[in-house]
């Protein structure tokens, strides 16, 4: 086969497994997507406020079945702020840059759920009860 | 009037000629492996293109612009020290930095580095060793670094854009190397070629980066943030 032709060929895969790839995977929850409110019931809320425990997040609780509203009070720092959960292959993440910027997660049964920063240096548990 | 030589080589009988049928044997043998397991399995996990099929796309995409670099070198077999340091630095850096960033990208920056450091150190050693001990302790270097950087950067761009820096880190780091294959014509344009590998070569060594790749995403160890 000439190389021009493979050029060719190379190009149209590309372009084929590519554009498969990227057009399925917009149905999907992207790894940049932050819970937006819709997903969350209003009027049942329960707050979640966040700690720091050294390098690493305080182990927070919540109750199960009730959406969750997540904020960080003032003893988080850095990174930490930027809070980011993976739940059943749906990323929720925010920069909680004050006390009254909140994170909002559908109501969750009952588990232990890790997060951590956004850039994964510290690291949390939340515990659904 | 080098580079232009060095396009018109890309057609002719020397090893440049052979780099793009590399790319393309490299491509088809990854894409092969891809399409199989999903259409046996990676079909059915929810959410698959979105969470592994953007960063096993340029997996594949990766190797097959790493392997053609490494065809070229190994057929020149003996280069200056400067040249092989260049070599070394090079296809050890963009062999640890890419493999690392996109298993960060799904497994967290432990494994992901683990992984882009023993591809970049193993593929940087095997190619620096054209020039001798410095070129091997460049390759191993570079491996180290950009292995322990790609999945570093992976993570830190988790909640910014990852996608988007994926496709401008690929971009650049496919610029790198062919740059690097216009450097070894350019050193190299008037010796003869010392080593002829069949594409078999290329087969196999596809096929192993990209299976290894895959298993480490689907089945390897991951960080607390992804579940």
């Amino acid at each position: 086969m000439k190389n021009s032709t493979m050029l060719f060929a190379i190009a149209i895969f590309v372009l084929v497994v590519g554009g498969f790839v990227f057009v399925n995977g917009k149905n999907g929850v992207t790894a940049n997507v932050v819970s937006n409110d819709a997903q969350v019931v209003q009027g049942q809320m329960q707050q979640v406020v966040l700690s720091q425990n050294g390098y690493n997040y305080k182990d927070a609780t919540a109750q199960a079945g009730k959406p969750i509203s997540l904020s960080a009070d003032s003893s988080v720092g850095g990174c930490l702020r930027s809070v980011s959960f993976n739940i059943e292959g749906k990323r929720y993440s925010k920069y909680l840059r004050t006390s009254e910027d909140t994170l909002e997660l559908p109501a969750l049964p009952k588990g232990t759920y890790n997060f951590a920063c956004s850039m994964g240096m510290g690291y949390g548990k939340l515990i659904v009860q | 009037m080098s580079f232009k030589e060095f396009i018109k080589e890309l057609n002719g009988g020397r090893v440049e000629g052979e780099l793009i049928k590399t790319i393309f044997y490299s491509l088809i043998t990854s894409f092969i492996v891809l399409g199989l397991l999903y259409y046996l399995k990676f079909r059915f996990i929810e959410n698959f293109m979105t969470t592994h099929g953007y960063f096993l796309f340029f997996s594949a995409l990766s190797y097959a612009i790493i392997l053609p670099s490494i065809r070229q070198v190994r057929a020149y077999k003996e280069f200056l020290c400067m040249a092989g340091m260049m070599v070394g630095m090079t296809i050890g850096m963009i062999a640890g930095f890419l493999p690392g960033f996109f298993l960060a990208s799904t497994n967290g920056m432990f494994i992901g580095s683990v992984f882009g450091m023993t591809v970049g150190m193993a593929l940087g050693i095997w190619n620096g060793k054209c020039c001798g001990v410095m070129g091997v302790m460049e390759g191993m270097m570079s491996g180290f670094m950009g292995g322990l950087m790609g999945a570093m950067t992976a993570f830190m761009l988790f909640n910014d854009h990852l996608i988007a820096s994926m496709v401008i880190v690929f971009s650049i780091s496919a610029v790198i190397l062919f740059s690097l294959n216009y450097m070894v014509y350019k050193e190299m344009k008037f010796e003869e070629r010392k080593i002829k590998d069949d594409h078999l070569w290329t087969l196999v060594i596809s096929f192993i980066l990209i299976t290894l790749t895959i298993w480490l995403m689907m089945f390897g160890p991951r960080s607390g943030v992804f579940g």
